[in-house]
């Protein structure tokens, strides 16, 4: 059976303004490309999250904060709670707004707990910095977190699963001492990237302990090593842990064309970790996953990335061209050339001289991950 | 950073009359190895677990001594100490230069606490650490007046908070400066800093990139 796909136009409320990066024209462009590819698109219509279902994991202080910033009232404490910053400015109704992804995530996990799907696709979400009491990096509501708690109140155990670039560092602090949620992050080596966590070393704590895990990557990593370092050390991580249930985050900004991040997928790699992670739901979480988007900053690539991973959950063919009418409409509006092709063409990016030190450091670092959290696994 | 912000307080401390096993007994139970010794409620000594395990070791010169001895045969005296005032760096100079491993803070007479090697490694981590989501900005500025308040005014015009600052110097006439910055989008500050003559070292310029 292939996968339910949640979306709602309401998502695009959540907007930072023109010129901000994580731009609601994402969200517009993947939906019209997934229209111009000539499947019948059916989206489950998901129900906005409740004030009490954000204050799962949200302190109320700070969703006081983010409601008043909302309504244009003003705290002089905002920016202790990261409202009205660089990354997280403040718009009309950014509760209501926030609340509809949050909505968006919850109903997807609701579809994989209840029954009518076994793999849920979520077109929005995946806000991974916000913490209990801060907005961070673009993301204002936790909808993961918050599903993960519904979850975890059902009595699951949730593996939660992170390729966005930057370190999922507000999901894996939310849930850092809870042993019923194992966390795993790929991402640019905090040492350089945003927002500066994920580190080997953080493995958990109390009960938690030994179920965070982070693989750090260098700089400039490409495919066959990233694809390398997540089979290395996901999948004795799930076949350990046992999870009823995967939550994927989807950020597309590991995509060497991202602006605002160093690592060089291509969507080849895309296209081998999708059904890679796909097998491991199959394998090794009764086949039941939840899949959201995330960050991805580069238009022409997060379209082909979260198209492919749309049809791949879909079961369905990839087209080697992408639709003409779609590239022309983007092309003119977003006035730049676009890839016309769902995979990047060869050569797209200079060689990288580091290569083999790069693979070889990426391997070390697993290594070293898996060596200081093996021992809690038993 | 002073010294009170990295001290350990209250202080476990034993009276000069207690035998080495009792002292060594505690060292193991606290998983400490650093006890200051008191005799009617001042300090006059330290002791370490080294001192204890040289002086009942048969390698010692003069024989292994009995672990029924006061702590105050061994222990060591006079002791080093620093002030809750002091400076950490000044109190990381002593124990670097007279080798040794902690510290007690003594606040005129009275003991309030200590300083181990490992707060110290501990006052590195924070200094030089993440405690807030940032990005990370690594900038070389000419070792002249001015320079870092030209960069500080650059990111404050963007309305960009700086959460620590880091500079060493670097080259000739030049200073690195490692900024943690709280935004996600390193790369927009970089290229308005460029734009403004800053020589960035992260994040990188990728000029090949389309977007």
């Amino acid at each position: 059976m292939s996968a339910l796909v949640v979306y709602s136009p309401q998502y695009q409320l959540y907007n930072f303004g023109p010129r901000h990066p994580f731009s609601p024209v994402r969200l517009e462009m993947l939906v019209d490309l997934l229209q111009h590819l000539g499947h019948p698109l059916h989206f489950v219509e998901p129900t906005q999250a409740t004030r009490e279902e954000v204050r799962s994991v949200h302190l109320e202080s700070f969703v006081r904060r983010v409601e008043a910033a909302g309504r244009g009232e003003y705290f002089p404490d905002f920016v202790h709670y990261g409202i009205g910053t660089a990354d997280t400015p403040i718009f009309p109704g950014m509760d209501e707004a926030a609340r509809w992804l949050v909505g968006g995530t919850l109903t997807a996990a609701r579809m994989v707990v209840g029954g009518p799907a076994k793999e849920v696709l979520q077109l929005g979400g995946g806000l991974h910095h916000a913490q209990k009491d801060l907005a961070s990096g673009f993301c204002v509501y936790n909808d993961l977190s918050v599903a993960i708690r519904y979850l975890t109140d059902q009595g699951l155990r949730v593996a939660y699963i992170d390729i966005d670039v930057h370190h999922g560092d507000g999901v894996q602090w939310i849930h850092y001492d809870e042993p019923n949620v194992l966390t795993f992050s790929i991402h640019e080596s905090g040492r350089y990237l945003y927002p500066g966590t994920g580190h080997t070393h953080e493995i958990g704590k109390a009960l938690g302990t030994g179920r965070k895990l982070n693989i750090p990557l260098e700089p400039f990593t490409e495919d066959e090593s990233y694809l390398e370092v997540l089979q290395m050390g996901l999948e004795p991580a799930l076949r350990w842990f046992r999870p009823d249930v995967l939550l994927v985050q989807c950020g597309a900004d590991a995509h060497f064309q991202d602006p605002l991040a160093e690592i060089l997928l291509t969507t080849q790699a895309y296209a081998k970790i999708f059904p890679l992670l796909r097998q491991y739901a199959a394998a090794f979480a009764g086949g039941r996953a939840v899949y959201t988007l995330g960050g991805g900053y580069s238009l022409d690539a997060t379209s082909r990335i979260w198209a492919l991973l749309y049809l791949t959950l879909q079961d369905l063919p990839l087209p080697d061209h992408l639709p003409e009418p779609w590239l022309r409409r983007w092309g003119m509006q977003l006035g730049h050339f676009l890839t016309h092709t769902l995979f990047d063409p060869e050569g797209a990016y200079p060689e990288v001289p580091r290569k083999a030190e790069i693979e070889r450091r990426n391997r070390q670092v697993t290594e070293r991950m898996l060596e200081s959290v093996r021992p809690y696994w038993n | 950073m002073l010294v009170k912000d990295v001290m350990n307080s209250p202080v476990l401390t034993v009276e000069a009359s207690v035998t080495l096993e009792e002292a060594y007994h505690i060292m193991l139970q606290r998983d400490i190895r650093h006890i200051p010794v008191m005799r009617e409620g001042r300090l006059v000594g330290m002791i370490t677990d080294r001192d204890i395990r040289l002086a009942t070791s048969p390698f010692a010169p003069g024989g292994a001594k009995s672990t029924a001895i006061p702590v105050e045969e061994v222990m060591t005296q006079p002791v080093f100490t620093a002030e809750p005032l002091d400076p950490v760096e000044e109190a990381a100079r002593v124990m670097r230069e007279r080798k040794i491993g902690a510290l007690p803070i003594l606040e005129g007479e009275r003991l309030v606490g200590i300083v181990t090697g490992i707060d110290l490694l501990e006052a590195l981590l924070r200094l030089t650490g993440v405690e807030k989501p940032s990005g990370r900005l690594e900038v070389c500025l000419e070792d002249r007046p001015g320079e870092l308040a030209r960069l500080g005014g650059e990111l404050a015009q963007q309305n960009i908070n700086i959460h620590s600052l880091l500079t060493y110097p670097y080259g000739e006439g030049t200073v690195n400066t490692v900024v943690r910055v709280g935004t996600l989008d390193t790369r927009k500050v970089a290229r308005s800093l460029r734009q403004k003559g800053f020589k960035v070292q992260w994040p990188p310029e990728i000029p090949s990139k389309s977007l």
